[in-house]
């Protein structure tokens, strides 16, 4: 832009400012709506999560830190932040596998790779509620997986896990949130696929020749080569990971009513601030309990950040 | 490694993904890798045939474990369609007008703020883009409470009004404008300026010079703009509190939750594929779109 010619340059100069007024105009409408939605949104949830603050009546008392520590002293909302660290701890990394193992799979020179790459990211296209309420069918105690697992034999394996013949699955305390943690890396594995594929066709084939000149085997070179090399890629999918996984909501909510039945098992942050604005209709606390949850996400893509890497370098 | 050059052989077969066909262990490996590949694939489809197949079962044959339905029934669809309410089809309707009004949205004020970013210069550009970047960042669930005050004190809270929120929530995503921005700058600028030149305003330049040219883009922020919209559960959970409002995707959680079929599976499932066809066949359409849009989402962050 600055290195236009002379010539090109007078003309659009003379409509500088023509050109800043349409710029503005352009932009008019996203820029308030994110002003509104956003800015002033942060500066409404302080102050909202200041007072005792009911929906109907508004604000009643000033509180202070009060709504932060009631929040932070509830038994169910420790338990919100463990089964939802719990989600991500397992989630993530499970994954993140599935999707890598994918994607350097569906890189190979292979036949139908378009058709492998299309089918894998499918469970994607689907929407959080018809997804949930499909596996709240095929994990049911006398539905799919366990009618599958009967007329395979593997009965007595699972038993060793403590896992009954008609395990009802979602209901069970030990295995609800475990349930959803397959149904999610079912769904999402493809679209973290799609990341890694991105980020595998960036490097340069003169590496892997390269490796391959050093005797690399492909088992070596994936581990010293590419896994390496894919960092911009561990780090962008791990941190879309993350703040999804700590955002866990719409499955819990479907499987697990606003109570996050069974005994609080599918309880997750987001499912009690929304149970906190609207069951208990205590709007203070619910602003309290978004804005604890934005410090621990934040500070989760901090500790991502310190393990992954520095910046990345795409 | 390096220090291995010298030590090492020279294998150049080896590694890489193109491994010589003849190659006994080769072809092995060549195998083991469709063997993953196809189970995988099938173990992606296998739960949504499930579910069509159940939606023509009865409810006792629907926990049976075989592939045709004894006796082959219509009954799940027909109470899926005329037994809950409110009915699906209106449901249908409400998911339809909210996904096909954000859309709209999103296509004419990304398209718009997209080139504004991309081409035209004002004061304090650079960091209003900071903002549209920003807004990526800041999960939704956490402006929950501040949204809802706001929509409430707007009195969008109430009636149809509630429609409007969950729209004005919805309107205008940050990776609309972003998309359509990098879109526009690989345009190049010989053929606007050449408008401009010739006297063209900045929006008439827009509009009749760029606009035809960014097709592939708009096309790509329509679809996934639409298939996200009607698969969004969280804004119509908050806002849509009247069933009569409900979108398809919550009349699901309805349906299982509140009443109506609970565990009666064919109809339950009858209403899983009605609200999955859609997106289904968009896909099917346009599945490039899909694949490309979100690995390109991938690369720019």
């Amino acid at each position: 832009m600055a290195v236009m010619g002379a010539r090109a340059t007078r003309p659009v100069r003379i409509g500088a400012r023509s050109e800043a007024v349409a710029g503005y105009l352009f932009i008019a409408v996203p820029m308030i709506l994110y002003l509104v939605l956003y800015i002033v949104s942060v500066a409404v949830a302080i102050y909202v999560s200041l007072w005792r603050w009911n929906v109907r009546t508004g604000p009643t008392t000033f509180f202070g830190t009060k709504n932060y520590e009631v929040a932070l002293a509830d038994p169910i909302f420790i338990r919100a932040i463990q089964n939802s660290l719990y989600y991500a701890a397992i989630w993530v990394p499970l994954t993140m596998a599935v999707g890598l193992f994918l994607a350097v799979v569906v890189n190979q020179k292979i036949r139908g790779q378009t058709f492998f790459r299309a089918a894998f990211y499918f469970p994607a296209i689907a929407s959080s509620a018809a997804i949930t309420t499909l596996w709240i069918f095929l994990a049911a105690p006398d539905g799919f997986f366990n009618a599958v697992r009967g007329a395979l034999g593997l009965n007595p394996f699972f038993a060793l896990f403590g896992i009954a013949s008609n395990q009802a699955w979602i209901t069970n305390e030990n295995t609800a949130l475990n349930s959803v943690i397959v149904l999610n890396a079912w769904t999402t594995s493809g679209t973290f696929m799609l990341f890694y594929l991105a980020s595998l066709q960036s490097i340069s084939h003169e590496v892997y020749e390269a490796a391959a000149i050093d005797g690399a085997n492909a088992w070596q070179t994936f581990w010293r080569v590419t896994f390496p090399l894919l960092r911009p890629g561990h780090f962008f999918v791990a941190t879309v990971a993350i703040i999804g996984a700590l955002q866990l909501f719409d499955q819990a909510l479907i499987a697990g009513s606003p109570n996050g039945d069974p005994n609080n098992a599918l309880m997750t942050m987001v499912l009690y601030l929304y149970n906190t604005a609207f069951t208990q209709l205590s709007f203070g606390r619910a602003a309290a309990v978004g804005l604890i949850l934005f410090v621990i996400i934040f500070g989760a893509t901090l500790i991502q950040r310190r393990i992954i890497g520095t910046t990345p370098t795409w | 490694m390096a220090s291995n050059v010298q030590a090492q052989p020279i294998r150049a077969d080896s590694a890489v993904a193109v491994a010589p066909v003849g190659d006994s262990s080769a072809r092995w490996r060549r195998r083991l890798a469709y063997a993953i590949l196809i189970a995988y694939a099938l173990l992606m489809f296998i739960p949504f045939a499930w579910s069509l197949i159940t939606s023509f079962k009865t409810l006792p044959d629907s926990v049976r474990l075989t592939l045709l339905p004894q006796p082959f029934t219509l009954q799940g669809w027909q109470f899926a369609l005329t037994g809950p309410k409110p009915p699906v089809a209106q449901m249908f309707v409400n998911s339809a007008i909210i996904a096909g009004v954000v859309t709209v949205t999103n296509l004419v004020l990304g398209s718009l703020a997209g080139y504004a970013f991309a081409r035209l210069r004002f004061p304090g550009r650079e960091l209003l883009f900071l903002v549209v970047l920003g807004t990526l960042m800041i999960p939704d669930q956490l402006r929950l409470v501040p949204v809802y005050l706001i929509m409430n004190g707007l009195g969008l809270t109430r009636g149809v009004g509630q429609y409007l929120a969950v729209i004005l929530v919805l309107a205008i995503g940050g990776t609309s404008i972003f998309f359509m921005r990098q879109y526009f700058l690989s345009i190049p600028r010989d053929l606007e300026e050449a408008a401009r030149i010739d006297g063209a305003g900045f929006f008439t330049t827009f509009l009749r010079v760029m606009l035809p040219l960014a097709g592939p883009a708009l096309a790509a922020v329509a679809i996934l703009q639409f298939q996200g919209t009607w698969n969004g559960f969280f804004w119509p959970v908050i806002f849509l509190q009247d069933p009569d409002h409900f979108t398809v995707q919550q009349g699901l959680y309805f349906f299982r939750q509140a009443g109506g079929f609970s565990s009666n599976w064919p109809p339950l499932m009858a209403t899983v594929v009605m609200a999955t066809i859609p997106v289904l066949v968009l896909y099917v359409f346009f599945q490039r779109y899909f694949v490309e849009g979100i690995a390109a989402s991938g690369v720019k962050g």
